[in-house]
């Protein structure tokens, strides 16, 4: 039933099969310049090129640690790739640099006291980062109430799906969580309930006409 | 093709503001009625190619609708209240670019019954509530209706539904195809002895009208279609506005002032242009097709002497009877995959409980759909019982394509309190005072969103679910149909604007979009936006030749 996705490019070509020729010579040139610059087009990236890297800049590498360890527990790896197989601490650290910055001095504000409250709790001299598995799980069900939390689970659920523009989704591991392929068209049947459908019985008293 | 452009000094015959699903077809028809039009538009001007299949953008991130840092609006539920900015979000939201909300619409387009004009009448008055008929009946509205239909463009199957109302032709295009949550819906509602149909959705199908049929990337609400086959009015009416060499589509034109002289006439209208320097186009005449918040929060903003309260408020209707589409619905687990991400949004729609039913014991009517969501959006909740972190949310999460949404969609009724006003202090970054909304559910409202849960419940059952999420009804904080807030109507003293869309008190002021609702129908409102957009465009035309404005 899986079909194979279609690149970008692939994809537009079939649109200008589909559009009249006149828009199609009026536009074709725009539109293969908006499909060259692979790199420029997350689905391009997706699937013709290595998830770019990107540097930590909002958050300290520490920091950084500390919020990749959260994110692992939130949804952990496995056969099945999670969040950190996901990078989605890079989408955390880009989204705080840039279009969620108004966040990030609370952000920063919750995960001091994440941590500060974590010291405490277990006298560590180390991070949460460090504590073995069944230590982080259960710290988290103790503060997995608090607003610093919340957000954390919130951006990773952004971060492991949104587009691999954004830092996360590496190598479209988000999307292979969730069991969505990457393609720009689809065909009937889309899913397993529609292959067989026998097609639209009219009801009594009707009379369905088209053009 | 380079469009006309016109300077501001000139009088155009119309300025139109806003380019949306009323104001492209405003644009288009008195162009080619020989007029010269200026078309205002907020918003830039976006390319099939500059739309992206991003969800955070669209959904999260205000890519194309009113910023709440830039565009802030504020909120309360009752007038004694004192009105805050909601976190994060605003209570109304519109698409701000050329096309309007057109152009991120889900696309499901229903005709208003013969029922929705005439339900003051039929049912009488509802306390709390003021329910009352439209000045036109569904029949004056029909011919617009396929008009619509053949002109902008929708696909569906006429005469397929025992509820629909009467229609003078068959939709131009056959259904969409049908996904995998309109069988199961169909299977289970016809298990109920109800009548699902072919849902009409203003998406080709087929190449229809110089624009490819749908590419069914399953991406439609909240997003442009950059294949163009999305029935939005850049894609359509705007071009052809533009062919007559007579319109302008002028974008980054933010009007925040309509310009009035000592006569009561409307001389044109003050804009902040791309780079927010003020400027003024001159008129003869103006129409206002900016939706449902921003048509009455112009009209407040441009009081003047003669107009104390706003603009064609002699009434002080402006901004009132505000309403949304009330409704409720579940989610439901089915054994095997959907791939919902998959195909135009929705593909089943069912009429059965349109009708509202004194036998319920309160007022409301619907329709119902299946439909589905994007990922970013569902994985951001989960249903109650499962984990919200570990393991138990990793299968959750690996769940997605088992996925559906049965919703239901109906009535919100009007009520004078629920309104849009000015904010006393709140201004967006041009310095134009923001606007206030003030919104409380009727009690009735919120009893028919209870009630069409249980309907999505037993529909989602009958088809074999294994899994049924019901929705919560929560207090409207919002909404995306912006309807009622300058309500058609005979008597100029409850109503803001006549039969042709021509405002009570000024002669050559006209508006038309989600304002002009005198009810809110069931949920669907954009073709009626769209019928009553060509009706008017035909009335203001032939005034304009006859020299009636």
């Amino acid at each position: 039933m899986e079909q194979p996705p279609a690149s970008r490019r692939q994809f537009l070509a079939a649109v200008g099969n589909l559009a009249s020729t006149s828009w199609i010579a009026m536009n074709w040139p725009q539109i293969a310049a908006a499909a060259e610059p692979a790199g420029h087009h997350a689905h391009d990236m997706a699937h013709d090129m290595a998830a770019p890297t990107h540097a930590v800049h909002a958050l300290s590498a520490a920091e950084a640690a500390e919020i990749d360890a959260i994110t692992n527990q939130i949804v952990p790896g496995g056969t099945v790739p999670g969040a950190r197989d996901a990078n989605v601490v890079s989408f955390i650290d880009n989204a705080l640099g840039s279009f969620f910055a108004a966040q990030l001095p609370s952000f920063r504000k919750g995960l001091a006291d994440f941590e500060g409250a974590y010291a405490a709790r277990y006298g560590a001299d180390k991070p949460f980062s460090a504590a073995p598995d069944a230590q982080q799980v259960a710290w988290l069900h103790e503060v997995d109430k608090t607003p610093f939390f919340t957000a954390v689970r919130r951006l990773t659920v952004l971060g492991l799906i949104a587009l691999p523009k954004y830092g996360g989704n590496r190598d479209g591991a988000g999307w292979k969580l969730i069991g969505v392929v990457d393609s720009h068209t689809w065909e009937p049947p889309f899913g397993f309930y529609d292959k067989d459908y026998p097609g639209f019985e009219p009801y009594p008293g009707t009379k369905p006409y088209t053009a | 093709m380079p469009s006309k452009t016109y300077k501001t000094s000139e009088t155009v015959d119309f300025v139109i503001v806003g380019s949306g699903a009323s104001g492209g077809i405003m644009a288009r028809e008195l162009s080619r009625a020989g007029n010269s039009v200026v078309v205002m538009e907020q918003g830039p001007r976006m390319q099939p190619w500059d739309f992206e299949h991003d969800e955070l953008k669209y959904r999260n991130l205000s890519g194309i609708t009113n910023n709440p840092a830039t565009n802030p609006q504020t909120f309360r539920s009752d007038p004694s209240e004192q009105a805050h900015r909601i976190e994060g979000r605003n209570p109304l939201t519109y698409a701000r670019i050329v096309g309007g909300s057109s152009a991120h619409f889900n696309a499901n387009f229903w005709r208003l019954h013969e029922i929705d004009f005439i339900e003051g009448s039929r049912l009488g008055p509802i306390a709390g509530a003021s329910l009352v008929d439209w000045p036109i009946t569904y029949a004056e509205l029909e011919p617009y209706y396929t008009k619509v239909e053949w002109e902008v463009g929708v696909s569906g199957l006429a005469g397929s539904s025992p509820f629909d109302p009467w229609r003078s032709k068959p939709y131009p295009m056959p259904p969409l195809p049908v996904k995998s949550s309109g069988v199961l819906f169909e299977r289970g509602a016809r298990k109920l002895g109800l009548h699902p149909y072919p849902a009409p959705m203003a998406i080709n199908s087929v190449t229809y009208k110089n624009r490819p049929a749908c590419a069914q990337c399953g991406l439609c609400g909240g997003f442009g279609c950059e294949v163009m086959a999305k029935s939005s009015s850049v894609w359509t009416v705007i071009p052809e506005a533009e062919a007559t060499g007579r319109c302008e589509i002028r974008s980054e034109s933010y009007v925040f002032r309509i310009g009035m002289n000592k006569a009561g006439r409307a001389t044109g209208v003050h804009y902040f242009d791309s780079d927010r320097k003020e400027q003024f186009q001159n008129a003869r005449a103006v129409v206002v097709c900016a939706n449902g918040s921003e048509t009455p929060k112009l009209l407040l903003n441009s009081e003047t002497n003669g107009f104390a309260h706003g603009l064609a408020n002699s009434s002080g209707a402006v901004g009132r009877y505000l309403m949304f589409n009330k409704g409720g619905g579940v989610q439901a687990r089915f054994e095997n995959p959907l791939n919902e991400y998959r195909g135009a949004n929705v593909t089943r729609v069912m009429h059965d409980f349109y009708d509202s039913d004194p036998k319920r014991g309160f007022y409301g009517g619907g329709g119902f759909d299946a439909r589905s969501g994007g990922p970013l959006t569902w994985g951001q909740s989960v249903p109650k019982g499962t984990p919200t972190w570990g393991p138990g949310f990793k299968e959750y999460l690996e769940s997605y394509t088992y996925w559906m949404n049965c919703a239901g969609h109906g009535t919100s009724l009007a009520q004078e309190t629920n309104r849009i006003d000015i904010d006393p202090e709140l201004k967006d970054a041009w310095g134009v005072p923001s606007m206030r909304v003030t919104y409380k559910d009727h009690p009735d409202d919120i009893k028919h969103a209870n009630w069409q849960i249980e309907r999505a419940t037993e529909i989602m059952d009958a088809a074999g679910a294994k899994q049924i999420v019901a929705g919560e009804v929560g207090a409207a904080t919002g909404g995306v149909h912006l309807l009622g807030t300058c309500r058609m109507g005979n008597d100029p003293s409850t109503s803001v604007i006549d039969k042709y869309h021509r405002t009570h008190d000024v002669r050559n002021l006209f508006l038309c979009d989600g304002s002009s609702m005198v009810t809110s129908g069931r949920g669907q409102p954009t073709q009626t936006i769209e019928a009553l957009s060509f009706r008017a465009a035909d009335y203001i035309a032939r005034f304009a030749r006859a020299g009636e404005i």
